[in-house]
């Protein structure tokens, strides 16, 4: 530690100055974007290489900010450009046709296993391939309801976790069951857009 | 009971929220900034827009342009928002959690400027975003910085004069605000403080102004 940080100072200092001088550099404004996102990344990795639990807490939340500030200025490129989304026959390749089934049922059945936030993201990327390919004529307001009891689960197990200590191994269950259902449920609606559905 | 070392925080204390080490805190200069931005989002919930006048060359006529209903109820919405933003950001008693305040701040305020169909108004927004992303470079260095050096970032530790806080931290720390501040300079350059929707604009000069003065406050404290 004592070596590392001011090493890995060293380097994001270099790192953001050679972004920075990019940026004066470049003068297309989509180009511009993608170098503001690199810099932020340089944001992460000052945080990152305090290298503490707490620094990692920290990096969640300037990820989040990071990203919606992206979102944000992309919003304004596209609105500044007057760019629209393209007309046309949608993309299809033969596997789009065969896979989804067998490949989203591995992944939806390897992310019940795992179980919680990553076996949620797991599970989500086969719903995510199986409606960009199958499309959709389901109800939306279902999964929606069950991504809302879920959270409402989640949020039952901490307070088990507060008031019933005894109780932990209920509670990481209910917990872990129910963060799968509403990551997967949150995520899968990702893989609609794409079609442009009514609901979406 | 958290144990804090400072018992004298800017001024005497008026009131102090405590979430584990996480001291939300009213002094009197908070307290004031908070009032003051307390008011102006109040203004804008229950403000009603105004129109854009255009006056005829050489005659006595005038018109008043179309508002898109669309865009207003977004700009207010943005700028509730970032009054909403703007008064965490004041009385908050953690450095990360003001950066990240300060940044919101600064995603609102693209969200207010942004709200016009108008390319050059774009335009300006659009270079406005990006130098609050990369404010957000200094920003949060300056928190990491100021966490690594110190252990902690707690405000009611980092003001006792016990804790060495790196100068670098505070410069970075003072450049983000500035960066994420920068709003009214671009919406001066945009011509649209005469533009529709005024009252909404304003909180974006009032958020740039509480967040610089509690910066002020925080490094001068540290």
């Amino acid at each position: 530690m004592e070596l590392a940080y001011p090493v890995g100072l060293v380097v994001v200092a270099a790192s953001i100055i050679i972004g920075f001088t990019a940026l004066v550099r470049e003068k297309d404004d989509l180009h511009r974007i993608l170098l503001t996102d690199l810099a932020e990344v340089l944001a992460l990795v000052l945080i990152a290489l305090v290298a503490t639990d707490l620094a990692e807490a920290l990096i969640l939340p300037g990820l989040v900010v990071g990203i919606s500030e992206l979102m944000a200025v992309s919003e304004v490129y596209i609105a500044k450009e007057g760019l629209r989304a393209p007309e046309g026959p949608a993309f299809r390749i033969e596997v789009m046709d065969s896979a989804p089934g067998i490949l989203a049922l591995i992944l939806v059945a390897y992310g019940i296993v795992l179980s919680g936030f990553t076996g949620g993201a797991i599970a989500a990327v086969g719903a995510v391939f199986y409606f960009m390919c199958r499309g959709h004529t389901e109800q939306f307001e279902l999964i929606e309801t069950v991504s809302g009891y879920a959270w409402a689960f989640w949020i039952g197990a901490f307070f088990i976790f507060m008031f019933l200590p005894a109780y932990w191994f209920f509670a990481v269950m209910i917990a872990g069951g129910a963060i799968l259902l509403k990551v997967m449920a949150k995520m899968s609606l990702v893989g609609t857009m794409r079609r442009g559905g009514p609901d979406v | 009971m958290f144990n804090l070392p400072t018992t004298n925080i800017g001024g005497p204390e008026v009131f102090v929220l405590e979430f584990g080490d996480i001291v939300a805190y009213f002094s009197p200069y908070t307290a004031a900034l908070f009032v003051f931005a307390l008011i102006f989002t109040a203004l804008v919930i229950v403000s009603r827009p105004e129109r854009q006048v255009d006056i005829a060359f050489g005659g006595d006529a005038y018109y008043t342009k179309e508002v898109d209903p669309n865009l207003l109820r977004f700009q207010r919405f943005m700028a509730i928002a970032c009054g909403l933003a703007t008064l965490g950001a004041v009385m908050t008693g953690d450095v990360f959690n003001f950066t990240l305040f300060a940044s919101m701040v600064g995603i609102t305020n693209i969200g207010i400027v942004a709200a016009y169909r108008n390319r050059h108004v774009l335009n300006a927004a659009f270079q406005y975003g990006i130098v609050a992303m990369l404010a957000t470079v200094p920003l949060f260095g300056g928190a990491a910085i100021v966490l690594a050096g110190t252990g902690t970032l707690s405000m009611w530790e980092l003001f006792g004069g016990a804790m060495a806080v790196p100068l670098i931290a505070k410069a970075f720390l003072v450049l983000g605000v500035m960066g994420e501040g920068m709003a009214p300079f671009y919406i001066a350059k945009a011509e649209i403080t005469r533009a529709q929707g005024a009252p909404f604009i304003l909180m974006v000069h009032v958020s740039s102004l509480l967040l610089f003065l509690r910066v002020t406050e925080i490094v001068i404290s540290m």
